[in-house]
């Protein structure tokens, strides 16, 4: 029959029931709008962040420690780096730097007599803080009483801001240091890519004198300290080379394959690496929510075809009357299809804006940039409009059986 | 008097139909019938006697158990379904005693409704439906819903819808059970003014008084033809 002609009647019958036809579209809006809604906010989130960690220092060399068996890349931190490593590691062509990092307990930090407990510093090298990441001042100088702080401690720490030029005092063990503040900085080089996250305060001191862990190099036969990792900064252009180097010098005659545990591997990671590896789980976690939204989808779809089962026994006798003046089986199949189709491919039209705008209110709420998943929108309006051709077929089917004597006759 | 098939519309040669209802119930005992082209032949006999049966095999809604029904030369006893629907749709015209328009339609679409299944262009069914509507004295009411038409209205609409695909036969099952007796008089008047156009229609009716506007009248008894009675 006329395709126009089947639009305009099932148009029809489903603004005679406008409420009915209204509450069973917005089944399928919920199903179409979670799956949109948590696909995009998968999206822009996974693109934040990736895109964060890419453009941290992609010429970073980040070496450390991990359990040999599982993949996480926090666990298992050594202090296996010696200082033999560090100037090892140095000495590789095409490497500008190599910035070691360990942590210094501490008991509490005093600014202007305002006394707060913390728990540890971060004792580093002067080649970390860099004139890109400093706000104001300079690098702390080896072997001086001297110390960094990122803007989060020199802000919020205290009650006074921090400025450089002045002393905090810092309470180790029993005896307190009197450190010079002499940079404040935004961030150092080198840094993990998963530290930027978290704006924690940062107190960054001298590894000399500071750092005190300490190993015996196994190379050199005596005491020194030991870093639980390193970042190597290369060179740009050889940031491949330097990888392959680091991992060659880790894996052979340094002093950390020597004191690693048994079950701890040594790893030179790029950031594009780490960048692959939080999209691995931000994209499995995205999957596994947006399956649970197609649950809500599927619940759509059997609403939808229940009204049409409803619909189909309703107009029993307005289908005998149109088998009676000529319909074939198909044509009455095709009328309660167009319903259905109708009714999900509104669901799909109306659910793809909503779900966009929900995971945009989402992405302002966290903070992320607004990122489209457009194969899985474009999957969800596909799945809406064969979500209303499913459910309507069972439905159709028994319309288009129905025995026109009887149908003529039924009340 | 023997008809030839050249000139006749319905031809039913021993036609059985039983069911299957708890027992097998016979509702036609072996019917044979010939209605001519141009003629107008009243079915009559009392509830049970077989006459609507008669109706839905000549219609094409069902299809005998034995025996042949030839509708404008086509065979329906083997016809598939499609089949079937299409001789529904073009060379048959229903009128129902409950009028059967579809209640979200206006007149001028359930006039043109068989027309969208025969697959005639827009325009055209449009035309054809606003026309025969005036022919039947609607052409002020085409835009109207079943539900804001008078009884006799909607079965006027009703026999302009059954004459759309300008039909072999018209088959009218108790046209005027249920309007009052001054529209029924109308309605058969419009009858008859269709048969003196050339039309062929059967009548099924119990009222005697309803069937006297047909040229003969066949009285139907426990599924068989009783008598065939000229009307004078």
């Amino acid at each position: 029959m006329d395709p126009r002609e089947s639009l305009t009647i099932a148009a029809r019958s489903i603004r005679s029931h406008r409420l009915r036809s209204a509450l069973t579209v917005i089944g399928v809006v919920i199903g179409i709008a979670s799956v949109v809604t948590f696909a995009t906010f998968g999206a822009s989130v996974e693109t934040e962040i990736v895109g964060g960690v890419a453009e941290s220092g992609a010429n970073n060399v980040y070496v450390l420690s991990q359990p040999a068996d599982e993949g996480g890349f926090q666990q298992g931190l050594q202090p296996v780096f010696t200082e033999r490593d560090v100037n090892q590691l140095g000495q590789i062509e095409g490497v500008e730097a190599v910035v070691p990092r360990g942590a210094v307990q501490v008991n509490s930090v005093g600014h202007r007599g305002d006394t707060v407990a913390i728990q540890q510093a971060t004792a580093t090298v002067p080649a970390a803080f860099t004139n890109d990441t400093l706000v104001d001042g300079r690098s702390f100088r080896a072997g001086a009483n001297e110390t960094v702080l990122n803007q989060a401690a020199a802000r919020t720490v205290f009650a006074e801001n921090v400025s450089v030029g002045d002393t905090i005092a810092v309470a180790r063990n029993d005896e307190m240091l009197n450190l010079t503040v002499v940079g404040i900085t935004d961030g150092t080089a080198g840094e993990l890519p998963v530290g930027q996250f978290g704006q924690q305060a940062s107190i960054y001191v001298p590894a000399d004198p500071y750092y005190d862990t300490v190993v015996e190099s196994p190379n050199r036969g005596v005491r020194q300290r030991a870093y639980p990792q390193l970042t190597v900064i290369a060179e740009p252009a050889e940031t491949l080379a330097v990888t392959d180097s680091v991992d060659a010098y880790l894996q052979s005659e340094s002093d950390a394959r020597q004191l690693a545990p048994a079950g701890v591997e040594l790893v030179a990671r790029t950031s594009g690496d780490f960048a692959e590896q939080i999209s691995d789980v931000i994209s499995q976690i995205t999957r596994f929510v947006t399956g649970i939204a197609v649950i809500a989808l599927v619940v759509g779809a059997i609403g939808i075809a229940n009204i049409m089962l409803v619909s189909v026994t309703e107009r029993t006798r307005e289908i005998g009357i149109m088998k009676a003046v000529g319909a074939r089986n198909r044509d009455v199949m095709e009328l309660f299809l167009v319903e259905a189709t109708l009714l999900g491919t509104g669901g799909a039209l109306v659910g793809l804006p909503l779900g966009l705008a929900v995971a945009w209110g989402a992405a302002q709420y966290a903070e992320v940039g607004f990122a489209l998943a457009p194969f899985w929108s474009a999957l969800a309006v596909l799945v809406g409009v064969l979500v209303g051709v499913v459910a309507g077929l069972y439905p159709a089917w028994r319309a288009a059986r129905v025995d026109p004597i009887d149908a003529l006759r039924y009340e | 008097m023997a008809q030839t098939a050249a000139d006749s519309v319905v031809d039913l040669v021993d036609v059985r139909k039983t069911y299957e209802l708890g027992g097998v119930v016979e509702a036609l005992a072996g019917v044979s019938l010939t209605l001519a082209e141009g003629s107008y032949t009243a079915v009559m006999g009392p509830s049970g006697s077989g006459k609507s049966t008669l109706l839905n095999l000549i219609g094409g809604l069902d299809t005998p158990t034995e025996g042949t029904v030839t509708v404008g030369g086509r065979d329906l006893s083997t016809a598939t379904e499609d089949e079937r629907a299409a001789v529904r749709g073009s060379e048959v015209g229903f009128v129902f005693q409950t009028f059967n328009l579809m209640p979200r339609l206006t007149a001028v679409e359930n006039v043109a409704l068989p027309l969208v299944f025969d697959g005639w262009e827009r325009e055209e069914r449009r035309d054809r439906a606003r026309e025969l509507l005036g022919d039947v004295g609607l052409g002020d009411r085409i835009d109207h819903r079943p539900t804001e038409l008078s009884g006799g209205q909607r079965q006027r609409v009703a026999i302009a819808r059954a004459l759309a695909p300008d039909p072999q036969l018209i088959l009218a099952d108790e046209p005027t059970g249920n309007v009052d007796t001054e529209t029924g008089e109308q309605i058969m008047t419009l009858l008859g003014e269709l048969h003196e156009a050339g039309n062929t229609i059967l009548l099924v009716t119990h009222e005697r008084r309803i069937a006297e506007h047909a040229e003969r009248i066949v009285h139907v008894r426990d599924g068989t033809v009783e008598r065939i009675e000229e009307v004078a």
